[in-house]
């Protein structure tokens, strides 16, 4: 299954061209970053487990386990497989804990697990939790769910209908379960919880929806709601007191949850909390994003739309708000700042500093300080033109105004489209090469905006935007990134969108799949891609890997395609139409050429 | 089943320019559903009915379906349709012209829950058990009867049978 010989020579080909032009990066050593470090060792993680949804509360996908390298990736191959029993996207990635597979399918959000002591990996157990069906159609982008949390002999995760719940990992019982989200005003739930000192922090989807959005702390023990902060409202709501310290004075001052918003606006502004969550334990800040405003008309909400398409550190005991920072203020592309935060220390300027990379749906890829919120480096990552690059003075982007979106106007070919530069397919890094691993979209739009009634339960968009295959002739690429010197290093170009996660391993090969359907295993050092297969539907998880009991590594990798970018393939769409809001058949017109509708899950190994 | 709890009638009745007379043809249409009911006696075809609706012991209630739309075909009233299918939201969920999006495309041919006019006006007015608001009571029922006019018309020679990617075009009208 070999078809990747072609690609190859073009990467490598890809690389020579990158290393001959004057002063850009070179796929040599000395493209790579020394020093870098993961922010803060992984928590009570054995090297060949998994227990958090990016592995480490960094984020950084990455694993210690060196079995694959470069030289031996040839000879991976399909170790076993199993069916989840359920179609649609499947987002996120499995855990693995003392010998037994955990794995979260979309909706209904079925819960097994798997003893990896036994032939055939026999279920322990299988938790079917009760889910309202009426769910199905809030969920703005499929039903996916992008996984759980292992804490405590706890395994903690939350159902698209708004609850979260806490199954004992041994016995599969549920201990308890929290509603957290109304479907009613159309919240859902599709993010991974993460832990942090007997809390789980919690926050919901539904920015199309015009939800106000929130993020929450549960205790662990009981289920019980400890705290809960608005990212729109109120100073109180917001819980912004007088810890809140942004670094750019546009951002300080009283209540600018109402004011940065027209009327009572903000009651229906979205910000919420859908992507994954970071936390720096010496800091003791967590680290979220918040989706964009709602709606996407931007004449309906005129001001900065505070915290809405934001980057928040809060205190992780008391949820207090320490620092913010909007990527894109008045957000009118819907460019959520969603995005993970990569928590990492980084060489900057001479001086390691503790910082945080994030790769915005805007196309700029922010290098942060994380203690304050100030940006070091703002550098486009994927063909853009919306902006023509960020003030590191106020950490504004430049607009450029013939690609503002307005009410009633057509605008032509804005880049990247409102799926982003890249979307929820988290990045990873690794310490070895000292560089971020991101699947990255290379689409751009047209948007027209238009007025829209709040109407509860019902979406609150007030836009078209059909989306269209960027510059360049392909449409995604994984992307080695040098976040130091804000650079690509080299980049594999594939003909979908990448939506699949990074996997990032110590025997310096990265992991990822694709839309239709390849898992590659690529070299850290120049992308070359050493293996390749095939699998049952497009990817749309994120590969992870862990040691079995025999003591070899494996890489797991769900295969089912959906998600916003499968939703053509997953849902029940169709596709002759060039101007819908989540049109598939004219962005990707061939996908469903080469996948449909899967829910498997793929363990690989030499 | 989900119950709106705030709604906003009001503005949209001002954005498509409502008068009074069209209240009183709600009024006037929810009075000749009932006569309809009264009367029913084909047997619509159903192509799937959620198992919810189904009353173990009890004879099926074929009400809706039997109805008929009193605007099937009327041009006025489709195009009316068309303004209400943006102005409550339906486009979001559906996708432009109901080409699906969060919801179903309502251009397939393919009804999860009845494509005859009666069924479609029982999924306006009583929603469906997968996120499919019910706006029975909330809009008047000639709205609803536009919307079903208007949905009625999106999926008009559309086949969706075959998908042959052979072809140097891509030939898709479907999932």
């Amino acid at each position: 299954m070999r078809l990747g010989t072609a690609r190859v020579a073009v990467v490598a080909l890809l690389a020579v061209l990158v290393a001959c032009q004057g002063g850009s990066a070179s796929a040599s050593d000395t493209a790579f970053v020394k020093g870098a470090l993961i922010g803060t060792a992984p928590p009570n993680n054995n090297a060949g487990e998994w227990l958090y949804p990016g592995r480490d509360y960094a984020n950084s996908r990455y694993s210690t386990l060196a079995q694959i390298t470069p030289d031996n990736a040839k000879n991976l191959k399909v170790s076993w497989t199993f069916s989840t029993g359920v179609l649609r996207g499947h987002e996120g990635q499995p855990l693995v804990v003392d010998k037994t597979m955990y794995i979260i399918t979309p909706y209904p959000n079925v819960a097994y697990a798997l003893d990896l002591t036994k032939p055939g990996f026999p279920l322990k157990w299988k938790y079917r939790p009760e889910n309202a069906q009426a769910a199905v159609g809030i969920a703005c982008c499929d039903v996916v769910n992008r996984g759980a949390s292992f804490a405590d002999g706890k395994l903690v995760y939350n159902l698209l209908d708004g609850h979260t719940v806490a199954v004992d990992a041994a016995t599969g019982t549920e201990m308890w379960k929290t509603k957290m989200g109304d479907v009613n005003r159309g919240e859902t739930i599709t993010m991974a919880p993460i832990v942090v000192k007997g809390k789980v922090i919690v926050g919901s989807s539904g920015g199309e929806m015009g939800v106000r959005g929130w993020i929450a702390a549960l205790d662990l023990t009981t289920g019980k709601q400890l705290w809960r902060s608005y990212n729109v409202g109120p100073d109180s709501d917001m819980k912004v007191g007088p810890r809140f310290k942004p670094f750019y004075p546009q951002d300080r001052g009283a209540n600018l949850g109402i004011s940065s918003w027209p009327g009572d606006s903000w009651k229906v502004g979205g910000a919420v909390v859908w992507g994954w969550l970071s936390y720096d334990p010496e800091l003791n800040l967590i680290y979220h994003g918040t989706s964009n405003p709602g709606p996407w008309n931007g004449n309906q909400r005129p001001g900065d739309n505070k915290w809405s398409a934001a980057i928040i550190a809060r205190d992780a005991d008391t949820g207090e708000m320490i620092w913010a920072f909007q990527p894109t203020p008045h957000d009118i592309w819907d460019y959520d700042a969603v995005n993970e935060n990569i928590l990492v220390n980084l060489p900057m300027g001479g001086a390691m500093r503790k910082v945080l990379v994030h790769f915005d749906r805007n196309g700029f890829a922010y290098t942060m300080d994380r203690a304050t919120g100030e940006v070091l480096l703002a550098k486009p990552f994927v063909p853009m033109n919306w902006s023509s690059g960020v003030d590191l003075a106020t950490g504004r982007p430049t607009v450029n105004v013939d690609k503002a979106t307005a009410q009633g106007k057509n605008v032509k070919d804005i880049c990247p489209s409102l799926e982003g530069g890249k979307n929820q397919q988290p990045a990873a890094f690794s310490p070895k090469t000292g560089l971020f691993y991101v699947p990255t979209n290379n689409l751009c739009m047209d948007f027209e905006g238009r007025e829209v009634t709040y109407i509860a339960g019902t979406p609150y968009i007030g836009g078209n935007a059909p989306e269209k295959g960027g510059p360049g002739g392909y449409k995604g690429e994984f992307i080695a990134w040098d976040a130091v010197k804000g650079r690509k290093i080299w980049g594999i170009q594939e003909p979908f969108p990448v939506w699949s996660g990074a996997l990032a391993t110590a025997g310096n090969v990265v992991f990822y799949g694709t839309l239709d359907g390849w898992l590659k295993a690529v070299d850290a050092r120049n992308g070359a891609v050493l293996y390749q297969f095939k699998v049952g539907s497009g990817i749309v998880g994120a590969p992870m890997t862990y040691t079995g009991p025999d003591g070899k590594q494996y890489v797991a990798v769900y295969a089912g395609i959906g998600g916003d970018m499968g939703l053509l393939i997953a849902g029940d769409v169709a596709a002759n139409l060039p101007y819908d809001v989540r049109e598939r058949g004219t962005t990707l017109p061939d996908l469903a050429r080469y996948t449909s509708w899967g829910g498997m899950l793929f363990v690989f190994s030499l | 089943m989900r119950i709106l709890k705030s709604f906003a009638v009001l503005p949209v009745f001002i954005v498509l320019g409502a008068t009074a007379h069209q209240l009183a043809s709600a009024t006037q249409a929810r009075q000749g559903r009932g006569q309809t009911r009264a009367g029913a006696g084909n047997q619509p075809t159903y192509f799937v009915e959620h198992p919810d609706h189904i009353q173990p012991g009890l004879p099926r209630t074929m009400r809706f379906a039997a109805l008929t739309n009193p605007y099937e075909g009327n041009a006025q009233r489709i195009a009316e349709g068309a303004k209400l299918f943006i102005a409550y939201n339906c486009m979001d969920c559906h996708g432009a012209d109901g080409s699906g999006a969060m919801g179903p495309s309502l251009q397939d041919n393919r009804w999860h829950f009845g494509g005859t006019a009666g069924d479609i006006f029982q999924s306006i007015a009583e929603g469906r058990p997968e996120g499919m608001p019910s706006w029975g009571g909330r809009i008047a029922d000639d709205q609803i009867w536009r919307l079903v006019a208007y949905v009625g018309t999106l999926s008009k020679g559309h086949a969706v049978t075959t998908e042959n990617f052979t072809g140097k075009t891509v030939a898709r009208t479907g999932h």
